[in-house]
């Protein structure tokens, strides 16, 4: 049965488009999550027509269909939980069209989103949404799961970016959602269709808006003694409504690990900091600062900086955006999440995370997008140590249903997936529940779509998680 | 359903209780649709109320409309059926309201001007500065997905609306989203229902960011004898680093219409016109807000674009000229409906790079068909072109249905699409609002029966014949 | 397949479960990848490549021919590493893990002969390379490659691009004869260095090392050619053979060791980074190991080290619109970016553009564009592509192994440019 349905997808895609071998599969399993899945078969479509056809392909044989970009999500979005067939988008990676007047481009999903950003800056210009990930993450990917970034706090997430999408239905009909102009005509489908996890429909093409560089931005470093100094200097930054373009912290400690690594100037021995920028033209920008840099002193801030130049704020930016992976220089593994709560309630969420640890006996890292509420905190845990990985699972659970307790949510980019689907009950009622099934059912009738995904299956996430470990490989 | 059966009054009564259910004549003539109207209009005190009132209605096979201020419900096609209004107006309070966090959860029956009030007594306020300010509700604004001048900068509800939280077409409470101004947690249900028109579910309440009230707030007119004028500033500013909060162009009559000093119909009167809109000139409005030095920067900065442009004049309001121009920008709707007694409104959606074409292309269209005509277009994309004959007869109509096939190609040609947003109810007989079928309708019936199996909930109103 | 038993020991450095435990799979490294962004396989990543050595260790996945093709396409160009958040030092395990392949995998018999002839029986005697050389030579100047190229025959052996490929070989004198030379600074003595000469480069790029000498000694360096130094065994510690690169390191060692310098210098990237990771290719136990370690922190590139002292020399102008080709083992593998720009910078009249995808390899890489020429070329492609879009006038690296390449590709793409080192342009400056 599988052997025929490669065997067709073979001569469908032509050779080097197909992959099923143990040895390459094996490569499949994993993303950027800490969950593991394997496909039965790997294909690499070249365009709309081919997704279309290898949709109508997999429906003959009933096989279970799931796209993947660059496979960097961090909620197993992209992994193949019930087998079957995988599109990888990579190779359709064209930039069809850029419109420098308009400010819109069309890409293929599979285009990696800082590329975008490449291609269009000598005319000034670049793509918004900036996950941390963006140097390889795919468009493709970003509209999945409606992907975010520190930037996302002026400029908002992936979906206020989209304005069209071309999508392949799970009939292997194609069809156009949305336009360029970015008014809907009919319902919002491409509202819908942006953040849906790869559940409604395969996305082959996309019309994003661009957005025109700031003619200035000031980058401050402001460094506290301690993480209450940090989160109430960023609840009144809110309070106030100076909106930064990015408000991150980044807790003392984690913060060391970093500056190991990028040496960019971070403190070794503070409490945490802040990163934050302000954008916009010069008049506006210098008030901004001004305002930014007054509300850190009132909270004691230590030093408050402002990078010289593009350089500095660049290598400040840098230790950011890669302060998960430096996290894999202190344990052979961590779990992040992504709660969102309202961010009046930083500093009492953040004493509870830490009380949460330790009693759990876990040293938990806070590096996240404070501007907007959304919480990364990281566990860090041994795999080798089955018990350890369970307690990390079960504080990680209890530090999401407090964010929800709170008046928030449990993630705030990276998607629900196969992380955090059991949890959905915490946040909406079976009714909620009921709706989402039944769109989801209005484009995905039989559920082959990215199947086990979002929604709750019954079991407990932990246990769930547990068996996934269990049968892959021996974790790394 | 010209006369219900006192059963079902009945049992609404039950529901709802006595004196919030009304059979009479006044009152359900109020809440007409293209002449259609109900057969009673009901106003349930909460979102129990509302689910309990569309269980009833699905298990009788009721057609309901849900109505807040009533200024808007000319959008969309005429009604299939028509039983029910459900007035939302008693569901007007403020659920939630963190201004630390910015953040705010409000019900929908509440009037957008009230929420102003009370949003800036925190300086803050959300950027719905949609038409027909003062009577409409923030759900009824939300449902018929109208925009604003302050998209140019905000956006439009997309992008700010948060969560929701609604009845669906089964009668049961459902939410999407959050409180929180970051979240990918689930299905992002509440676009759906942005522009929804009511067909998919009743909005019960809706979540929303909020944004701080600018420290001051300045606006700019510039005069140009020529179209070609008025797009050259807008391609001048939207090439430069000032992102003006409103970037409206106008045509001449449309310049002229806001001119004029009419009563009209709007709750309250707009404040005297001043000498800010000339007809015989394109005019290119913006808006700017911020700190003193920056005001002064796009004031002068713009007056250079402008001049660069080819202006014929420019000037630089301040404060105390707000009501006059802002108000007449918010209020544009109503005051292009207003100056026909059959006026014909389309929305285009387009880019502006294709401005210069469309616009020739909708003026010849009008005077082709002899129909006087104005335009008014929002910097980023969104055109409104108004057919005004001065009749409403049969000749007019005829005209306007030729027009409209015009105006929906032209759009389509320019790259967009275009949407016959109010007209005369016998228009739409001969004329689909929604302009030619597209092929994404064929997958809005799947929506609406995810939401609405019964199919109980404005039907026939929107796209696709949903 | 019998694995041959019974298996020796690799020596050298062997990866601890923490330094592949490091990558958290987070997948930033792909878009950094040459291979990757070619087939867009994650096999062909360095996360995939990861996870089948992680594998392979477990037992999980055979050491057979795919996970050896997948290793073998590694262009070793390390972008990953100053990709990855987590500092996963991956030069470190593909090296050990094409040693285990060179252990344990059986390859056909050619590639075996082949192997052992290049890396334990020619690049460790210097004379054995002069006579190559002086072969090739003839075979450059007399006509042969004229009616090798035109009659086919190469096209014939499937050897047309590989030829191209070949470095021109110097005239006389290779640099061979300038070992155990001392060249005195110009004006004031400001430091005094070792020259590490290479061993291709002796007789391929002799000129660029005199150029080098040259810029050194103008700007008040002495500069002392050891005698006995042999090649640096890079090109063998990348195959996985580590018995060989282990030789010549020790002999290297011991050259070096015989003076004291304030730096020993080397202009091939190639060779840097390979220098300044001798202890790699010993256990901590051995005695090399410290010794190594001594040697490689005076280890350093020759545009790092100027940049680092100070152009002194006066320097005449060149109208010239330059972009630079970063070599990978200089940018990824020693971690020198700003220094070879700084030094362009410097020479007046040069106008300096940045060029896209500098970070990506040229597909160069050691013998990578013998071994896996197709791959190689559609690199060059690319590189050539953008190269063209900054319009300069010519191409700046920093290894002799991207030099070749990309005048490989000036030929084939018919772009024009000039293919310069660094130091070749300052040289040009001095006079």
């Amino acid at each position: 049965m599988l052997a025929r349905l490669t065997r067709e997808l073979e001569a469908l895609l032509g050779p080097g488009a197909v992959l099923a071998r143990a040895e390459d599969l094996i490569l499949y399993e994993y993303d950027g999550s800490v969950e593991k899945a394997r496909p039965d078969v790997v294909v690499f479509p070249r365009s709309t027509e081919e997704v279309s056809r290898i949709v109508r392909l997999a429906n003959r044989y009933n096989a279970p269909i799931v796209g993947r970009g660059a496979g960097t999500g961090l909620s197993g979005g992209a992994l193949a939980r019930s087998g079957g067939v995988m599109l990888v988008f990579a190779r359709m990676d064209r930039i069809l069209e850029v419109d420098y007047e308009n400010l819109r481009a069309v890409v293929q999903p599979g285009v990696v989103n800082f590329d975008l950003t490449r291609a269009v800056e000598h005319a000034g210009l670049y793509y918004a949404p900036d996950p941390s990930s963006q140097k390889a993450c795919t468009i493709g990917g970003n509209v999945s799961e409606n992907a975010g970034g520190p930037h996302t706090l002026a400029y908002g997430v992936t979906t206020n970016h989209v304005t069209g999408l071309e999508v392949v239905l799970t009939d292997g009909e194609i069809v156009r959602v949305g336009g360029k102009s970015g008014d809907a005509l009919g319902y919002d489908l491409t509202g819908l269709l942006v953040g849906s996890e790869g559940t409604l429909a395969l996305v082959t093409e996309i019309t994003v808006r661009l957005s025109r560089k700031p003619e200035a931005v000031k980058t401050l470093l402001a460094v506290f003694e301690s993480v209450d100094d940090a989160t109430e200097t960023v609840v009144e930054i809110t309070a106030r409504a100076i909106t930064p373009a990015a408000c991150e912290m980044m807790d003392g400690w984690t913060l060391a690990a970093i500056e190991e690594y990028v040496h960019a100037g971070f403190p070794r021995d503070s409490g945490a900091v802040l990163l934050i920028e302000v954008e916009g033209i010069v008049e506006a920008v210098a008030a901004q600062a001004e305002a930014v840099t007054e509300v850190c002193r009132q909270h004691q801030a230590r030093e408050v900086r402002v990078a010289r130049d593009a350089r500095e704020s660049e290598l400040l930016w840098k230790g950011r955006k890669n302060a998960f992976g430096a996290m894999g220089r202190l344990a052979p593994s961590n779990y992040v999440l992504d709660g969102v709560i309202p961010r009046s309630r930083l500093p009492q969420t953040l004493r509870h995370i830490t009380a949460l640890g330790r009693e759990n006996g876990f040293r938990i890292g806070n590096i996240f997008h404070a501007g907007d509420g959304n919480l990364h905190p990281i566990i860090l845990y041994d795999p080798r140590d089955a018990a350890e990985f369970e307690r990390a699972v079960r504080t990680a659970n209890e530090i999401l249903r407090y964010c929800v307790e709170l008046g928030g949510a449990l993630t705030g980019e990276h998607g629900v997936g196969m992380e955090k689907n059991e949890l959905m009950p915490l946040l909406f009622s079976e009714a909620d529940l009921e709706l989402m099934r039944r769109v989801r059912d209005a484009f995905n009738p039989a559920g082959r779509l990215n199947p086990g995904k979002v929604f709750p299956t019954g079991k407990g996430c932990g246990e769930v998680r547990m068996k996934a470990q269990a049968e892959g490989a021996p974790p790394l | 359903m010209n006369a219900p059966g006192s059963s079902v009054l009945a049992r609404l009564e039950a529901i709802a209780g006595a004196e919030h259910v009304l059979a009479q004549p006044g009152a359900r003539e109020a809440c007409a649709v293209d002449g259609v109207a109900p057969a009673a209009v009901v106003r349930p005190a909460s979102p129990e109320q509302v689910a309990e009132v569309v269980r009833f209605a699905a298990a009788e096979k009721l057609a309901v409309v849900p109505v807040g201020g009533r200024s808007k419900l000319g959008i969309g096609g005429p009604p299939q059926r028509y039983d029910l209004a459900l007035d939302l107006t008693r569901l007007d309070q403020i659920a939630h309201y963190d201004p630390g966090d910015l953040t705010l959860s409000v019900d929908a029956g509440m009037p957008l001007a009230r929420l102003a009030e009370k949003l800036a007594a925190h300086g803050q306020f959300v950027p719905l500065g949609a038409p027909w300010f003062q009577s409409a509700t923030v759900g009824g604004t939300i449902a018929s997905g109208v925009d604003s001048p302050l998209r140019q900068f905000y956006g439009t509800a997309r992008d700010f609306v948060i969560g929701a939280e609604f009845v669906t077409g089964a009668g049961a409470l459902a939410k999407s989203g959050g409180r929180v101004v970051k979240n990918v947690t689930g299905y992002d249900l509440h676009k759906l229902l942005i522009g929804s028109l009511g067909t998919l579910a009743v909005l019960t309440r809706v979540n929303f960011r909020t944004f701080p009230l600018p420290a001051l707030s300045r606006g700019f007119v510039a005069a140009f004898a020529t179209a070609q004028g008025a797009l050259e500033l807008r391609r001048r500013i939207a090439a430069s680093p000032l992102t003006p909060v409103t970037l409206e162009i106008l045509s001449p009559e449309c310049a002229r219409l806001f001119a004029a000093n009419r009563p009209g119909s709007l709750a309250a009167p707009l404040a005297a016109p001043g000498a800010w809109f000339h007809g015989e000139q394109w005019q290119v409005c913006a808006g700017f807000e911020g700190s003193e030095a920056v005001v002064a920067r796009y004031a002068r900065d713009l007056t250079r674009l402008a001049g660069e442009a080819g202006a014929a004049g420019v000037q630089i309001f301040d404060e105390d000229a707000q009501p006059p121009v802002w108000t007449r920008l918010r209020e544009g709707l109503p005051l292009l409906l207003e100056a026909s007694p059959a006026a014909a409104i389309f929305k285009l959606s387009l880019l502006p790079g294709q401005f210069a074409a469309v616009f020739e292309a909708l003026r010849a269209a009008a005077e082709r068909h002899a129909l006087a005509c104005a335009l008014l277009a929002r910097g980023c994309g969104a055109v409104y072109f108004a057919l005004l004959p001065e009749r409403n007869d049969a000749a007019a109509l005829a005209r306007l249905a030729a027009a409209a096939a015009t105006i929906f190609e032209i759009a389509a040609a320019g790259g967009g699409h275009a949407a016959l947003l109010f007209c005369p109810a016998a228009l739409k007989r001969s004329v689909s609002v929604w302009g030619p079928p597209r092929a994404e309708f064929a997958l809005l019936p799947r929506v609406k029966s995810a939401f609405d199996p019964a199919g109980i909930l404005a039907p026939g109103r929107f796209a696709g014949g949903v | 397949m019998t694995p041959p038993a019974p298996r020796a020991a690799i020596p050298g450095l062997v990866p601890a479960y923490e330094d592949y435990a490091h990558c958290t799979h987070c997948g930033l490294c792909l878009n950094h990848c040459p291979t990757y962004r070619l087939w867009k396989l994650e096999a062909d990543s360095p996360r995939g490549r990861i996870r089948q050595m992680i594998l392979v260790e477990q037992g999980e996945l055979a050491a057979g021919p795919i996970f050896v093709q997948h290793m073998d396409q590694c262009l070793d160009c390390r972008a990953c590493e100053t990709a990855c958040p987590a500092g996963v030092e991956y030069g470190k395990l593909i090296e050990y893990a094409r040693a285990r392949i060179a252990r344990d995998y059986p390859r056909p018999l050619f590639s075996r002969l082949a192997r052992d002839f290049v890396y334990r029986r020619l690049l460790p005697f210097p004379r054995r390379i002069a006579a190559a050389a002086r072969l090739t030579r003839f075979y450059q100047r007399s006509g042969l490659q004229w009616l090798a190229r035109r009659s086919g025959a190469l096209r014939l052996l499937g050897l047309a691009e590989r030829e191209r490929l070949l470095p021109r070989m110097d005239d006389d004198p290779f640099f061979f004869e300038r070992l155990g030379q001392i060249f005195p600074a110009q004006g004031t003595r400001r430091a005094r260095v070792a020259f590490f000469a290479g061993c291709v480069a002796q007789v391929g790029f002799a000129r660029l090392n005199e150029a080098t000498i040259r810029v050194l000694t103008a700007n008040g360096c002495e500069v002392v050619v050891p005698d006995g130094q042999l090649c640096c065994g890079a090109l063998a510690a990348h195959a996985g053979v580590r018995d060989a690169a282990r030789d010549l390191a020790r002999r290297n060692l011991a050259v070096f060791q015989k003076d004291s310098f304030d730096a020993i210098i080397t202009n091939a990237a190639g060779c840097g980074s390979t220098l300044k990771e001798y202890a790699q290719l010993f256990s901590t136990e051995e005695p090399e190991h410290a010794q190594a370690l001594a040697f490689q922190a005076r280890m350093r590139d020759v545009t790092e080290f100027l940049a680092t002292l100070g152009l002194s020399a006066p320097l005449k102008s060149l109208p010239l619109r330059v972009t630079y080709q970063d070599s990978c083992h200089l940018l990824h593998g020693q971690k020198v970016k700003d220094a070879p720009r700084q030094l362009l910078r410097a020479i007046p009249g040069v106008e300096f553009v940045e060029l896209p995808y500098t970070e990506i390899c040229c597909g160069s890489a050691g013998v990578y564009n013998v071994t896996q020429t197709e791959a190689s070329l559609e690199l060059l492609a690319e590189k050539m592509r953008h190269a063209a879009k900054t319009r300069a006038q010519a191409i700046v690296t920093a290894n002799p192994g991207c030099l070749l390449q990309l005048r490989a590709g000036v030929e084939m793409h018919k772009t024009g440019q000039e293919v310069l080192h660094v130091v070749e342009l300052l040289d040009r400056a001095l006079r």
